[in-house]
């Protein structure tokens, strides 16, 4: 574990909630950080969307993404179970025979993945999605890690939440459909990006990203100016360190 | 799940058209919310600039002196929807968060005899459609199966206006949608990332490029999902060969 970047990551978490933050972008710092510090292969986090199941907010990678995908898409798969439950669900080998959900295993392994667990992202009695690390090798996660996890996800569902007075149950439905809009006008903002400039998706996003903070502003705002044409001379043409 | 769930709403969508005998619009999607989620009624406006403020259709004469009351004031849900592209669910308008958001909206609005009212933005990321208001005579939280009934309801008008907006409602007959349904629920992300591919190839909004996406997948009989993906992974480019009168 690297204590350091572990304080850094709840400096920078609580950073974000203290000011005026854009929540795609900090959903992005959870799931990249939670790779970095607990030896995951990547990082996911689905929320639930009150038109039935779930969508994906935010993966550390496009084949987590994929893979998140999967799940949603044949109703199985230990996130899906974690939300319905409430509780973290482990899955140690995906290779093995018996598999509880064998189409989510085989998907999983074949986007290099041995190892999974799904930790609930939950305000009291109400869960609102998953938080899910994926392991390239197969074994459980060090309970540790699985701790600063969860607490992780904690943190990222009050930052979800936050904004305004969460006693209110509607506040919550209203902060997730924002949070899922915002997803949105993202995935716009890269198409149009990655077509001008001939680049590919996750170096579009990271352009983006890196120009709203550079510029101090939200990334879904700096992400609907451009797609709806009114920054017209982003994305600044000087090349950038390439991420990933 | 998310399939049935939305076929269900699109399905009454339909019937209900055709129980008039018309064409599928976005009157049908407002009567179909007011009944299913046992509401007093509904509007439907359609923003042509930053503000929703063209009003399409109402359902019943309190609904439609909510929409103007809106647009005289200034201010209500409607107007704020918009801003944040998230629901705003005001569950009682007796409540002090409701006077101090919209302090000449809401002592009005009751007046009228609106205990609730529940706005949806009909938006697609950055394509802004219009808004989608709803009120109740008593007040009371919004239960959650009736929430999902209309946010998916939401997303069948605004696919209506922005196909609308852009004079293209050939295929607005209602029965593209239980296909594209499960596409929109599960691919989501490379439809909206060629969406913004085909603003650039096609020179055009992104309302209009959500459009033409549609229609090439209905034209050619293709599945949503499978030409956003070859678009994203550039095996297909869309040519400009339409007039490009319909849009900016």
């Amino acid at each position: 574990m690297d204590t350091d970047l572990l304080s850094d990551t709840f400096v920078d978490l609580a950073d974000t909630m203290v000011a005026d933050f854009d929540i795609i972008d900090f959903l992005h710092l959870l799931t990249d950080r939670t790779v970095r510090l607990l030896g995951a292969s990547a990082a996911g986090v689905v929320l639930a969307d009150p038109r039935g199941g779930m969508r994906v907010a935010a993966a550390s990678s496009e084949e987590a993404r994929l893979v998140e995908l999967f799940q949603l898409q044949y109703d199985q798969g230990p996130c899906l179970d974690c939300y319905r439950t409430g509780r973290p669900v482990t899955a140690t080998d995906l290779t093995g025979p018996d598999q509880r959900w064998p189409r989510f295993a085989q998907a999983a392994v074949q986007a290099g993945f041995r190892a999974v667990e799904a930790l609930p992202m939950r305000l009291r009695d109400q869960v609102i999605g998953a938080l899910n690390l994926f392991g390239a090798e197969p074994g459980p996660f060090e309970t540790a890690d699985l701790r600063i996890a969860q607490a992780l996800a904690d943190v990222a569902t009050i930052g979800l939440l936050h904004e305004r007075n969460v006693r209110r149950s509607e506040t919550v439905a209203e902060q997730l459909q924002a949070a899922l809009n915002s997803r949105v006008v993202i995935e716009q903002a890269k198409g149009k990006l990655a077509e001008r400039l001939g680049i590919d998706m996750d170096r579009a996003f990271t352009m983006l990203r890196d120009y709203a903070r550079n510029s101090n502003q939200h990334l879904t705002d700096v992400a609907r100016d451009f797609v709806t044409g009114g920054t017209a001379d982003f994305p600044p043409p000087a090349p950038r360190r390439p991420h990933r | 799940m998310t399939n049935s769930r939305a076929q269900a709403m699109w399905g009454q969508v339909a019937a209900h058209a055709a129980a008039h005998g018309r064409r599928v619009s976005v009157a049908d999607v407002c009567a179909v919310a007011v009944s299913s989620a046992q509401l007093g009624g509904a509007w439907l406006a359609a923003a042509r600039g930053s503000d929703p403020d063209f009003v399409m259709c109402v359902t019943d004469l309190v609904g439609e002196q909510l929409a103007e009351l809106q647009l005289t004031t200034g201010e209500g849900p409607c107007r704020d929807v918009l801003a944040s592209a998230a629901p705003v669910l005001a569950a009682d308008l007796g409540d002090a968060e409701s006077v101090r958001r919209w302090p000449g909206f809401t002592p009005a609005a009751r007046r009228l005899g609106a205990g609730a009212v529940f706005a949806f933005p009909l938006t697609v990321g950055a394509i802004r459609a219009g808004v989608l208001g709803l009120y109740r005579g008593s007040p009371g939280p919004l239960p959650d199966k009736h929430l999902g009934d209309l946010l998916i309801l939401a997303d069948a008008a605004t696919v209506m206006l922005i196909g609308s907006a852009h004079g293209d409602g050939e295929t607005e007959d209602g029965s593209w949608l239980d296909g594209q349904a499960r596409d929109l629920a599960l691919h989501r992300a490379e439809i909206d990332q060629a969406t913004g591919m085909l603003t650039v190839q096609l020179g055009v909004s992104a309302g209009e490029a959500y459009v033409r996406l549609r229609a090439y997948a209905y034209s050619q009989d293709r599945r949503l999902a499978d030409v956003a993906g070859d678009i994203v992974a550039r095996r297909l480019r869309l040519p400009r060969d339409r007039d490009p009168g319909g849009g900016p």
